[in-house]
Order: structure tokens, then sequence, then C-alpha cells
């Protein structure tokens, strides 16, 4: 089995002095789906902020291909092929599907290659290239998203909530490119609150309860459990 | 910062069939280990901005100085000595209001952006909620529309 892209060690980070992780311990590999699942407030997002190095590390480690990068700064592991999707989709409403993408010409791609990266994958976007990004729907706003997120040629791809505002006809779609673009060696992880959607393409799962890890398995070993993990043992 | 020998280095991927055979993974865990790792410098711009903050009210402080001497003294020596003082403080604040600036304005402006990116997803997503998902068809301005056009 390959090494892994993506390992936290022991992470703590805090929010105004806050701590808001308690010592997370995690890992994805290339070619690996990994759910990040958790209530409300658990620490999920700030997991992945860590990540991405946007968020400081009070403690840990946060090691990428073998190499400690601990207080990296963002731009560095970004270039470098660490790419974060954050809640909310980040696109700009009020310019068009191919500004979007133009955007991340900044990776040293053309703005033809970028272009061909994300209309093969959604030929939505294609149809609608000259469409401003506000007026797309909610789930073709996320294909962009995701389009811009691949166009930095990611190593290890960060996703944030990719399921907020979507129908789950829609929702399942997105799984099925974020399954695809695993299987060409990216590591994905994936934070999310629709747990099903996210169990359906997850090779592993981690659960996420008040900052700390409170178990990690395949999926089919925590499907049952999971509302016990999120709420509370009823025994 | 210490690199993992298990990854591959870049000679043993250039003897498997050089940097186009490699996979991502490979070419990630390359590029990461000739990636140098700064301190996380969070503090620098805060520091950066007092730094320039205290030199900008140094300068003053000694201009002022460098005035006062000035007129406490009839002597020409000792008030050359103080329009060189004097010219120090004056640089000192000039240096001062630019780093100061320079670190502010940085803060502000990425402040600025954020919230006008802020802003517009708050407009677009009023303008779709107002629209039900449908798109306005743009007047086309060769035709004369009048109070009579339906």
């Amino acid at each position: 089995m390959s090494k892994a892209l993506l390992e936290m060690r022991g992470v703590r980070s805090a929010y105004d002095g806050v701590n808001v992780l308690h010592g997370v311990d995690l890992a994805v590999r290339a070619g690996q789906t990994v759910a990040l699942l958790g209530p409300n407030g658990a620490g999920k997002t700030t997991t992945l902020r860590v990540a991405a190095g946007v968020q400081p590390i009070s403690s840990g480690r946060l090691v990428l291909a073998g190499r400690d990068v601990t207080g990296a700064r963002s731009l560095d592991l970004a270039r470098s092929g660490v790419c974060l999707i954050p809640e909310g989709r980040g696109i700009f409403p009020n310019l068009s599907i191919r500004d979007n993408l133009w955007m991340m010409t900044f990776t040293g791609r053309s703005r033809g290659e970028i272009e061909e990266i994300a209309f093969s994958r959604f030929p939505v976007l294609g149809k609608n290239a000259s469409r401003a990004a506000g007026t797309l729907s909610g789930g073709e706003q996320q294909m962009l998203a995701l389009a811009r997120g691949l166009a930095t040629d990611p190593a290890v791809l960060l996703l944030d909530e990719l399921s907020m505002g979507l129908a789950p006809v829609v929702v399942g779609r997105l799984y099925e490119q974020v399954a695809q673009i695993a299987s060409d060696g990216v590591a994905v992880l994936v934070v999310e609150q629709f747990a099903t959607a996210a169990l359906a393409i997850a090779n592993h799962v981690a659960v996420l309860v008040r900052g700390e890890v409170a178990a990690q398995g395949p999926p089919e070993a925590l499907r049952t459990h999971l509302s016990d993990l999120y709420l509370g043992s009823s025994r | 910062m210490s690199a993992d020998s298990s990854y591959p280095t870049a000679s043993s991927t250039a003897t498997s069939g050089g940097r186009a055979a490699e996979s991502r993974a490979e070419r990630f865990a390359r590029e990461l280990r000739d990636l140098k790792v700064s301190d996380p410098s969070d503090g620098h711009p805060r520091l950066w901005q007092r730094v320039g903050a205290v030199l900008m009210v140094l300068g003053i402080v000694v201009g002022v100085a460098a005035y006062l001497l000035s007129h406490r003294t009839s002597s020409s020596l000792t008030q050359g000595d103080a329009i060189t003082i004097g010219l120090g403080g004056v640089t000192l604040a000039v240096v001062g209001s630019a780093i100061f600036l320079r670190y502010s304005l940085t803060g502000f402006l990425r402040f600025w952006m954020a919230r006008q990116s802020f802003e517009m997803n708050i407009l677009a997503e009023r303008f779709m909620s107002g629209t039900n998902g449908a798109v306005p068809v743009p007047r086309d301005p060769a035709r004369n529309y009048t109070r009579n056009d339906s």
C-alpha cells in the first residue's frame, strides 16, 4: 500500500487561545478518499484548514508525502499541490465561468489547458462558459469550484461540505466525480455532514467529536455506530 | 524538517524513466523536498506595523527636538548638527510611515477584498432567489424601446 500523502500527527489548534483540535491523528494515502464526519463544532473545517496550512498548529506535526511541513505557508503548500475547496465554494459570482477558471493560471497552466481539464470533466460548464458564475445552480457552482481545484493539478484535495444546499441527486453526481478524481491517484479528504453520501465513496472514515478522532476505520465498520458517535452512546 | 527516505528521490525517478514518468504523488514528494519551510511568519506583519509606527513617532520627536536644539543656540556649528539630526528625524519618519502604510494597507486590502467577495456572494444569492433561477435577457441596445413596447 502506498505511503500517506497527508498525515496529521497529534495536531492541536486553537482560535484566540480556545482549543478546537485536541490531538488529531489522521492519514490519507494517494488514491484514497477519507471522509471526516462529525457533529457541528467538532473541528472538521479546522482540520481541513490545518491540512491546507491556513490555520496554525499549536502542537503536533503536519506531514505531507513524508516531509514535515509544520508551519509552512499555505501559499507554498498550495503551489506544491494541496488544494482546499472551502465551504461556500469560494467562486467569484460576478465573473463568468471562464474568468473563474482563468484565475487558476497562477499555477503556470495555460488558459486552454485549464479549460480542457474543467470542460472535459464537467461539460455543462463548457456549454455555459460565458455565463456569470452567480447565475449557475448550486450544483453547477460546486462543479465550478471542483473544476478550479482540479486545474491546480492537486495531489491532495481537501473538500469542505460539498453537499451544502444541494439536492441529494446532485450530491450523488458530484461525489461520483470525487471518486473519479481519487482514482487518478489524488489523496482526497472530505468533510461532510451528509454522512450517507460521503460513506458511499469513502475508503476510510474518521469521526471527529469535540476536536478528537473518536473512531476511524472502513465505512462498513462505522456505518452502524455513527449515531452513537455523533450523539453519545445510549448505554 | 526531514524528508522521508522511503519516497522516491529525484535520481531514482530519473533512472526509472525520468520526470515525465513520475506519478503525481512522486512529483508532490519531490516538490515538497525542495520546499523551503519558513518560519510561520504569522506575527511578522504585526511586528513590522509596530516598528513602522514607532519609527514614525520617533522621527517626529527627533525632528522637533532638533528644531528646539537649533533655537536654543546661536552657535552655527550646533545649528548644523541640529539640521543633520532634524534631517535624520525626517528620514526616520518617512521610512516609518512607509513601513506602517505597507503593512496596515495589506491588512486593510485583504479585509476589503474578502468583504467585496462576501457581498458579491450575498448579492448573487439575492438575485437568484428573486429570479427563481431564471437568467434575465439583456436588452438589445440597437432596438428603440418605447412605452408601448410589450
